[in-house]
């Protein structure tokens, strides 16, 4: 076996377990500084777990660093919350999704070390205390769900550009000399020890790969050893030389990243436009393009290495633990003019070979987009990982503009995450700190305010009051939570490659960033659309029965009333078919939402966004939501992806699907949306398939959509997998907006996957 | 007839023409090809469907004896086929992927049925289709009036022409359609200028005798086309007639094996025909 499969197949080797170890060295440095300001106390924290967590460089390894030892297991961050993993420490090895593996002796240690000394003073209970009763009420009935309480906040991409161009002493330096003019600035203090920290870290590994070149036999082996002693040694301090250098600076300084918070999507941005200078002068240097392809596969594996831990709750709306190590590739410059490059083709071509869940591979595309370019794309996809998933420039650049982003800074926007939109190096964006139920809403309006309505209008417009009501609460509880972080939580590693920070002198969690957002999501906008309308007709116009009639068959969730149930799915248009009349009700809402939600600032000087994913919270969300007009039952799901029609509601083809979308206003969702489109594998088969679907991507980026990706599967396959997951292991599945691979994930959503409407040939 | 009824707009067609088409399947034909999979598209009038599959019983227990009006029936599993629609309402309605047809090079194809059964119709529906700048291609089994097709034609891209059986006797006999009619449309779109592909269906026991196809290459040849496409049987059809109350002559007849399309694509290749399998 080569390198690039012998390490792809360690990474499934050992089944996931949890260590300790971060928690443990955490947990003493904040004991030992507890005097200190929180700041350099969590500074203190990172620089005890880089300067004495154990590392380790596997055999066949080229690029080194890993988060722990073995591949894949999970951390915990009990700073955050120690409360969740008490609870499940007895069954995380057997829950549904994403089950991990902790020993009795390190179970021990959590209950008796690390638990009590958290319990009380975790980022958890800062948050709860500060929750007013209303808002409490808003997240009990299901239409308020504020993430980032009991986690790090993460999603965000840091400056890496600047990071590979001028190397960590640049920054160093730079902290220097500010804290020459400005000593007492804490946060300074705070960078200086982690950038410190940082660079031992990386000497660590220099150290440790000459000890094992001086203990290796194999020739070989001991000067591949050698090399990765030489490269550390170098980017400890000065900028890398070459392609290598540059990708093993830019793997370890994530690594610690990642120690700091622990956090989901601290992403890559546009790998292929700042590793370009660099990839191209090591070509010119003579460094062979087998072996750069060889760093990159190597690289792509580590990134799925790292897992993240999450409770039940966060893992079924976060289903497969995404990291969200997320590369968008291809765009246009800051010109305007298209940026593909040969490293934007080597990308994919690398893809192939992987097949994993990270990276996260994205591509923008627009109206000029290279044509080669697309072409791979298209190759790419056929794959059926659903990579790279699509972002068009066309509406995401004058949407940014629309908030205030220069247009230069608009034209680099990357992707964070899943499908979180956002300006690298230079944004805050809390993308993912809190999602809206719109249909949630709906239903209390509709069982609560309207026994007395007398017309559609008259119910809107009490639904529109409820929707400002409940975002005022969901903005009131997003701005706690950032608070929380800012005062509980800063990073001042991340924040020493934010654009603003070390000018102003303040951490990104306090607001140092050029770019200020609090993105918040709106879900249920399908189910919304087809509930609406069948309100509209059945009830107001058609007068077939009254709204408290109605409210009766949804209360009793259509018991004895499969006949109504049948006729409102089969007897009125649905979202996702091109239809106005109830394509045209779903924007009204959704940017009804929208501009509700703009008008908000937030803690930072910053505003609000709205965005429209849910990742695979359309689960979880549906279990919120009692029978509704639509057809829907209670408990059941809601629309995946966000933007995307109703399950098995939507009947006229990808064409239809997409032309809906194209009718709400997307240029307000700045915070992302997804919307899911599954293709038969066999519609793709042959060139002129394949010539087809360039044109569909084309369309795509002709009206206007923000993102597609697709699930190109066959259900019968994914119903195999199902079956015999031993032997579907390497099987990489979209769910919303990111991959898991599909046997990692449970039941429900398998099910889910398999039934989406599948558009055969 | 004279209700010119539309049984299928169907979009997202990738087997019918050019790019990301739409077709309109047109309600009528004069054929009774024992192999047709669209059996709902032979008769002029409006039917009834029933879908076993998707019958809920509400109404009865069984839904070949149900009563209900298929306007009522909750899950559509009764409905009727064949609406009648303007040439406006379809010119809308298949305008509404226009952004696919440009960036694919699609368009619309005319189906059926037989689409020169519809008469001025189908011209007025090419001529409004034209008017649009929409591209526009018609499946046609060639068997129809004269003047209808003269006329159709100046409104027509590309026409997809079936050559099912060759032989006057057998396809009068087992086809219903008269083949000196059918060569005669075929060569006089020829010398037009047309751009035309054959379509050949291949149905085990009826088109894939060496004899037929001998007969279809010949054809062909001599009217300097280049360009043919093979259509498998296949069975996907098979349930409609029992939504429709018919018999299924067919419905034990197997799909010809890949060896057996494969022999026949190479076979035609010696001729310097591209073969398309599936269109």
């Amino acid at each position: 076996m080569n390198r690039i499969d012998t390490l792809k197949s360690k990474l499934f080797k050992n089944k996931r377990e949890i260590s300790l170890e971060r928690a443990l060295l955490y947990t003493e440095a904040y004991e030992k500084y507890r005097e200190e300001p929180v700041i350099i106390k969590r500074a203190r924290a990172t620089e005890n777990i880089l300067n004495n967590i154990e590392i380790h460089i596997d055999d066949d390894e080229l690029i080194v660093g890993s988060r722990v030892v073995k591949p894949r297991s999970g951390i915990l961050s009990p700073e955050m919350s120690p409360y969740w993993f008490l609870e499940e420490i007895d069954t995380i090895h057997n829950r549904p999704q994403d089950p991990f593996y902790i020993s009795k002796e390190d179970k021990a240690i959590y209950r008796n070390k690390l638990y009590p000394y958290w319990k009380g003073n975790s980022l958890k209970d800062y948050v709860d205390k500060k929750i007013p009763e209303d808002l409490k009420e808003g997240m009990e009935l299901g239409i308020i769900k504020l993430n980032q309480t009991d986690k790090g906040q993460g999603h965000i991409i840091p400056d890496f550009g600047a990071l590979i161009e001028d190397g960590l002493q640049a920054k160093v330096d730079l902290v220097q000399e500010k804290l020459k003019k400005n000593p007492n600035n804490l946060f300074l203090q705070a960078n200086l020890i982690t950038l410190k920290a940082t660079q031992n870290y990386i000497k660590r590994y220099e150290k440790l790969a000459l000890e094992m070149a001086q203990q290796e036999i194999d020739s070989t082996r001991k000067e591949e050893l050698e090399l990765i002693a030489k490269v550390c040694g170098n980017i400890a301090e000065k900028a890398p030389r070459n392609f290598h250098e540059a990708v093993q600076l830019f793997w370890l300084v994530n690594i610690c990243l990642q120690y700091e918070s622990n956090a989901s999507s601290i992403s890559s941005g546009r790998f292929d436009q700042y590793m370009y200078p660099i990839f191209k002068k090591s070509l010119e240097e003579g460094m062979e393009l087998s072996f750069i392809e060889e760093i990159l596969k190597c690289l792509w594996i580590k990134m799925n290495e790292v897992v993240l831990l999450r409770s039940v709750d966060s893992a079924k709306y976060f289903a497969g633990f995404p990291t969200g190590y997320t590369i968008i590739l291809g765009g246009v410059d800051k010109y305007g003019k298209d940026a593909t490059n040969e490293l934007s083709l080597l990308i994919l071509d690398t893809y192939k070979d992987i097949k994993l869940p990270q990276p996260n591979l994205g591509a923008r595309v627009h109206k000029n987009s290279d044509e080669e370019f697309l072409q791979k794309v298209a190759e790419t996809i056929k794959l059926g990982t659903g990579m790279p998933q699509l972002f068009n420039d066309e509406i995401i650049i004058p949407g940014f503009l629309n908030r205030g982003i220069s247009l230069e800074d608009a034209r680099d926007y990357a992707v964070v995450g899943c499908v979180e939109l956002s300006i690298p190096g230079k944004t805050y964006g809390l993308h993912d700190i809190a999602l809206f139920n719109l249909l949630r809403v709906f239903e209390l309006t509709l069982k609560r305010d309207c026994q007395d309505v007398k017309s559609f209008d008259e119910f809107l417009k009490i639904l529109k009051g409820n929707i400002s009501k409940y975002i005022v609460k969901m903005v009131e509880g997003s701005n706690i939570v950032d608070k929380a972080h800012g005062d509980f939580a800063p990073t001042p590693l991340l924040s020493t490659f934010i654009d603003g920070c070390l000018e102003k002198g303040i951490d990104v969690s306090n607001g140092g960033a050029k770019y200020n957002f609090s993105g918040v999501q709106g879900i249920g906008i399908a189910n919304l659309s087809d509930s609406l309308y069948v309100l509209k007709k059945a009830v107001f116009e058609e007068e077939k029965l009254t709204i408290e009639e109605l409210v009766d068959i949804l209360n009793n969730n259509y018991e004895n009333n499969e006949f109504l149930r049948q006729a409102f799915i089969n007897k009125y248009p649905k979202y996702g078919n091109d239809v106005d009349d109830v394509d045209l009700l779903g924007k009204e809402i959704l940017s009804y939402y929208c501009k509700e939600v703009e008008k908000y600032k937030n803690i930072r000087e910053g505003f609000f966004q709205p965005g429209s994913y849910t990742v695979s919270a359309h689960i979880p969300l549906g279990e919120q939501v009692g029978a509704t007009p639509d057809g829907r039952l209670a408990k059941e799901q809601l629309a995946d992806g966000g933007l995307s029609p109703m399950v098995g509601r939507d009947q006229e083809g990808p064409t239809a699907v997409l032309k809906t979308v194209s009718k709400l206003d997307n240029r307000l969702t700045t915070n992302g949306s997804l919307l899911n489109v599954k293709f038969h594998p066999s519609s793709l088969e042959t060139h002129e398939g394949l010539r087809k679907f360039i044109g569909y991507i084309k369309a795509f980026v002709k009206l206007k959509v923000q993102h597609v990706q697709f699930n190109i599967v066959s259900a019968d396959l994914l119903r195999q997998a199902q079956k015999n997951p031993e032997n579907f292991k390497d099987l990489v599945i979209r769910v919303a907006g990111y991959s898991a691979i599909f046997v990692d994930l449970n039941e429900d959503i398998q099910n889910d996957i398999i039934n989406r409407t599948e558009h055969v040939l | 007839m004279g209700e010119n009824l539309v049984f299928n707009i169907q979009r997202y067609s990738l087997n019918d023409g050019e790019g990301i088409r739409t077709i309109v399947f047109l309600k009528g034909c004069p054929l009774r090809c024992p192999w047709c999979s669209n059996p709902e598209s032979q008769s002029f009038e409006r039917e009834v469907f029933r879908r076993k599959k998707l019958c809920i019983n509400c109404n009865s227990k069984d839904i070949f004896s149900c009563g209900i009006a298929p306007n009522l029936c909750p899950t559509n599993a009764k409905s009727h086929i064949g609406d009648k629609m303007s040439i406006e309402e379809i010119v809308e309605e298949v305008k509404k992927d226009k952004v696919f047809y440009e960036t694919t090079g699609g368009g619309v194809t005319i189906s059926g049925g037989e689409p020169l059964s519809q008469g001025r119709f189908l011209v007025n529906l090419l001529k409004a289709l034209k008017n649009e700048n929409i591209h526009t291609a018609m499946e046609t089994s060639g068997f129809g009036s004269f003047d209808t097709l003269d006329e159709a034609s100046n409104y027509l891209d590309l026409i997809l022409f079936d050559l099912k059986i060759m032989d006057r006797e057998k396809a009068k006999t087992i086809l219903n359609v008269d083949m000196d009619i059918v060569k005669e449309n075929f060569q006089y779109l020829v010398k037009k200028d047309k751009k035309i592909i054959p379509r050949i269906p291949l149905i085990p026991g009826f088109t894939m005798d060496k004899q037929n196809i001998d007969d279809i290459i010949s054809f062909v040849v001599k009217n300097n086309l280049k360009e043919v496409h093979m259509l498998p049987f296949h069975q996907y059809g098979s349930s409609k007639y029992e939504a429709l109350g018919l018999e299924y002559k067919l419905i034990d007849l197997k799909p010809p094996n890949d060896e057996k399309i494969q022999e026949i694509k190479e076979y035609m290749e010696k001729y310097d025909l591209k073969v398309i399998i599936g269109g």
